[in-house]
């Protein structure tokens, strides 16, 4: 993740590629190392030399990484600083008389919580494992082989993505659960529900989860991979599994980010851990922290005690992951990236490949939906096995059902292109050199992603509610503004490292060129980087979008009295006994979410230059 | 690449984040005045003929009234209130965990007017850490369910009742249902018998301070509810879970809070009712803030003035009439929906909040490291 032409640079000899000495403003620059394509040719100048415009508004470019960082400070680093300092000093925030203490750290390491934390440790590391394991193969085989049924492969992960994790897990206990719909089919298999209602049935769920973010990742990084470098290898004798061993390391960026990300969203995940986890008697690090909150009154300090042991657990995959990256460089992507070409499958392969991917989806989406749409078309607890559109009815009665809903939608936007944006710069700055700003950077955005949303929403409380805040006028708690703020910083970590692995694959070569021949930096941003970037940054924003849309925890703390949001609505029917009238709710939420991602990546195809489109697109071979 | 090239564009890119950024706290700048609910613009006296002490036409210096609520009914009854009075109100409907913890977590400098959630445990702990007003009590005839769920320094009140646990059982299945705790005990109902977990459901922990408060003691509680685990009981989080699993048949009698009971009941006829004795008396109630403004703490004298009236009463038991609506009253003359079994000669016992109160955490944590696990 080096960008070699950073200051500093690589060492000599750990393969980076350092090229020349900056030529003098205005003067086109020899750009690419050894490896990477020459410099376009120069087109014919019309005019004499000029200068590259600077573009306008000197002051806020001059603001801007300032700024930056201020946002990471202010969003992220002092919502969480806020709440893991409650471990230490509860009386700060008036929730104890220590001023100073380690009861509570003590406290987390010992009992019922250090078998919660250690649970969760190795079941994270499993399931970020499982779904690589899974993702690779899947975004390998519907970006790389004429696999049946692989342009539904994208629309099927980002429905995955709309789930919430307790969807899939209520499909599975009512599948397997004693006298579930397996024993009432007549499959008396009590050696499923042991397994599935147990350690593997988590690491089973967990790992599924982190399917997308892989599949997300290394799609991603294919799109940017092209053609040249497998050609090379089968240019010089190697075997297609050879060309692949070669071709494998270069998405090492991506591969890293999918298991970061899928540790740091399993050691965080809730919906698991509160349904199927808990009802194995499989108690998980989240469930426990939520117990010390949602008991009455709720001890704070251990929670962030706890907080203290997730935070420290992310440092696992950023160490393993900075020890692999370390002195190499992962820039690939430029305009001169060929598309790549479609490995037709034999009829046998097809046959098994495709059966393969539907297995996938079935298990991916099919038990969800199960479990989702049974509740809703069941009007007794899903108890019967009568379908009845009772629930749906009395939905369509609910009066204000449309309110949260666009609620929902317009934050939803909102978050998706302030995330994207920062979540940019962020990659950008990841993928440079490693230097004491970005590794803090790196951490502080990966464990943000380690502590679970209530604790997220507790600490801006904590941040934002002080009476300080008041008497300085900065009202913000339970405003929209707040609640929109949290979902960037909650969004930002991930968006971030998604974003990582392509951003790091781009060449210098591609702005610069745009700059050579005169143009602007937006225009030379927009013309050069942008649209080999488009794909991912529409996926890092549909991705957004749809965690936004029915994000739970953090609304609950956050939202604005009176204009409550979707999952908002939606719990508020679950735990008021209208559990159908919830699962419907539910279920005509993620439509309307898949609708939106369907729209979105529609408009990208019909919309977006074909050039724009080329670019990770593939050919058939 | 170009250093310089390569930092310009990078501060570009800064400068619109910064732009983005600043953007969306000036649209959400705006948006927030529009996110406040709007006072409600009728205020004609005849809009509420049963107001009790709340006259819209003394509508001067109205303030947002912010109210906690986890009730059912909440949404329609603040709407009727700012439409009889005039006072706009902002509804955080919310769990009751969510919004104690909000409270809890927000104690230096509270945001909220008052609450309404079921539990007079988690009141007498807000009250023993000062968050509460105490000494207000509307001006009504209490029946033997209010008087009783009254607390000594009225810092809260009772708005209605609903029992723990309410028997649910399959009908079909469960001809003859126990008809005392200690029956739950007996091999017949080894493995039938579900209840929920406290530190999940916030109604459960007041049935367990019930039991143990009838058996005489935390001891004899705790020997009760490790001698149910050994006749099998099965925990699940809430009400919803474990009337799921009643009516598909993993159990066949489910411990739940008397609303859930007979809304399901009244959904899937194939379900019974019944009442063991004793039970445990859980009173909705309503709290003020104590350190908010004498404003807006005089819109919640109001508000709880409007829901004990005969129109705040109506809207309460048509608001959620399948869920929160089916409580018993606590006003005199006021009679609970149809649907509710009369409690006849069950027996019922309030337990003292400030005693069982301050044993919420240890006596959950007890539960979930001794019967659930």
């Amino acid at each position: 993740m080096i960008d070699p032409a950073a200051p500093g640079g690589p060492p000599p000899g750990t393969g980076g590629a350092r090229p020349p000495a900056p030529p003098a403003p205005g003067i086109p620059a020899r750009t690419g190392g050894p490896s990477a394509p020459p410099s376009p040719p120069r087109p014919p100048r019309t005019g004499g030399l000029r200068p590259p415009r600077t573009g306008g508004l000197p002051a806020l470019r001059a603001a801007g990484m300032p700024l930056f960082w201020l946002i990471v400070a202010a969003f992220i680093l002092l919502p969480c600083a806020c709440f893991l300092l409650l471990a230490l000093s509860p009386r700060l925030f008036g929730q104890g008389a220590q001023w100073f203490t380690l009861t509570y750290l003590r406290q987390s390491l010992t009992g019922a919580t250090a078998v919660a934390v250690a649970n969760s440790l190795w079941v994270s590391c499993a399931a970020a494992a499982l779904g690589l394991a899974l993702g690779f193969p899947v975004a390998w085989l519907a970006a790389r082989t004429t696999v049946p049924g692989r342009r539904f492969v994208s629309g099927g992960m980002w429905l995955s993505l709309l789930l919430p994790s307790w969807l899939p897990a209520l499909g599975w206990e009512r599948l397997v659960q004693a006298d579930g719909v397996m024993y009432r089919a007549g499959l008396d298999w009590p050696w499923v529900t042991h397994l599935i209602m147990g350690p593997f049935g988590v690491v089973l769920l967990l790992g599924l989860r982190c399917v997308p973010f892989s599949y997300l990742a290394v799609s991603a990084a294919l799109g940017g991979l092209g053609q040249e470098f497998e050609d090379a290898a089968r240019v010089h004798g190697a075997s297609r599994l050879a060309a692949l061993r070669l071709v494998a390391p270069i998405l090492a960026p991506a591969i890293w980010s999918a298991l970061a990300i899928g540790f740091a969203e399993s050691i965080s995940d809730f919906g698991v851990a509160a349904t199927l986890a808990y009802n194995a008697d499989f108690p998980l690090a989240t469930y426990q922290l939520y117990a010390a909150i949602g008991n009455f009154p709720p001890s704070f300090p251990l929670a962030a005690g706890m907080s203290w042991l997730l935070v420290a657990a992310v440092a696992v995959p950023l160490a393993l992951q900075a020890r692999a990256l370390r002195g190499r460089s992962y820039a690939i992507l430029s305009g001169r990236t060929r598309q790549a070409v479609r490995r037709r499958l034999g009829r046998f392969e097809a046959v098994l490949a495709g059966s393969g991917l539907a297995l996938f989806f079935l298990v991916m989406l099919g038990i969800p939906g199960f479990g989702a749409v049974s509740g809703s078309l069941l009007g007794d607890y899903g108890g019967s096995f009568t379908p009845t559109l009772v629930n749906y009815q009395a939905l369509f009665r609910q009066p204000g059902l449309t309110g949260p809903l666009e609620r929902s939608m317009a934050y939803g936007l909102i978050t998706a292109t302030v995330t994207v944006t920062l979540g940019f710069i962020a990659a950008r700055l990841l993928s440079r050199r490693r230097t004491a700003a970005t590794g803090a950077l790196d951490f502080l955005l990966l464990a943000s992603v380690a502590l679970p949303g209530v604790v997220f929403g507790a600490g801006y409380i904590f941040a934002y509610n002080l009476p300080v805040m008041s008497r300085l006028h900065i009202d913000l708690y339970q405003t929209v503004q707040l609640l929109v703020i949290a979902y960037v910083a909650s969004s930002l970590p991930t968006n971030a490292r998604v974003l990582v692995g392509p951003v790091s694959q781009l060449q210098p070569s591609l702005a610069d060129a745009a700059r050579a021949h005169g143009a602007g930096p937006v225009t030379a941003w927009a013309r050069g980087v942008l649209p080999v970037v488009s794909r991912p940054v529409t996926l890092a924003w549909l991705y957004t979008f749809c965690g936004v849309f029915l994000e739970l925890p953090l609304s609950q703390l956050l939202y604005a009295p009176g204009s409550p949001p979707a999952s908002i609505a939606i719990e508020d029917n679950l735990s008021n006994y209208h559990f159908g009238v919830g699962m419907a709710q539910a279920v005509l939420a993620v439509s309307i979410a898949f609708a939106a991602v369907a729209v979105a990546l529609g408009g990208y195809r019909l919309l977006a230059p074909a050039g724009w489109r080329r670019i990770g697109g593939t050919t058939r071979g | 690449m170009d250093r310089l090239h390569r930092r310009t564009r990078l501060r570009l890119l800064t400068g619109v984040s910064g732009a983005a950024a600043l953007t969306l706290l000036a649209v959400a700048g705006c948006s927030s005045s529009s996110s406040s609910p709007a006072p409600a613009a009728a205020t004609s006296s005849s809009a509420s003929p049963s107001s009790p002490s709340s006259s819209p036409a003394s509508s001067s210096a109205k303030v947002p009234l912010v109210v906690y609520s986890a009730q059912g009914y909440d949404s329609a009854m603040t709407k009727a209130f700012t439409k009889a009075t005039g006072i706009p109100v902002q509804l955080d409907d919310n769990s009751t965990g969510p919004l104690l913890t909000q409270i809890e977590a927000s104690k230096n400098n509270p945001n909220w007017g008052l609450l309404w959630v079921d539990g007079a445990t988690a009141f007498a702990g807000l009250d023993t850490q000062g968050l509460l007003m105490k000494g207000f009590e509307p001006k009504v005839s209490w029946n033997s369910l209010g008087a009783a769920s009254l607390p000594p320094d009225k810092s809260y009140t009772p708005t209605g009742v609903t029992l723990m646990a309410a028997l649910v059982y399959n009908k079909a299945k469960v001809k003859n249902p126990p008809a005392s705790w200690q029956a739950l005990l007996s091999p017949a109902w080894k493995g039938q018998v579900g209840m929920n977990d406290p530190s999940q459901s916030g109604p459960t922990y007041p049935f367990i301070a019930g039991m143990m408060n009838y058996l005489g003691g935390v001891s004899a509680g705790e020997k009760y509810f490790m001698s149910l685990k050994a006749n099998g009981l099965v925990i699940h989080p809430t009400n919803g879970v474990t009337l799921q699993a009643l009516t598909s048949g993993q159990i066949n009698l489910a411990l739940v809070q008397s609303s859930a009971a007979i809304g399901a009941a009244l959904g899937d006829k194939n379900l019974g009712v019944a009442y063991l004795n004793p039970v445990t008396l859980l009173p909705s109630a309503i709290g003020i803030d104590a350190k908010a403004p004498p404003a807006v703490q005089a819109e919640a004298e109001q508000f709880i003035d409007f829901v004990l009236s005969p129109a705040g009463q109506k809207v309460m038991q048509s608001g959620d009439p399948t869920g929160d609506s089916l409580y018993y009253p606590v006003i005199s003359g006021v009679s609970p929906l149809p649907a509710l079994p009369p409690l006849g000669s069950t027996k019922t016992q309030a337990i003292d909040p400030y005693k069982w109160g301050p044993q919420e955490a240890a006596i959950n944590t007890w539960f979930d490291s001794n019967i659930v696990r």
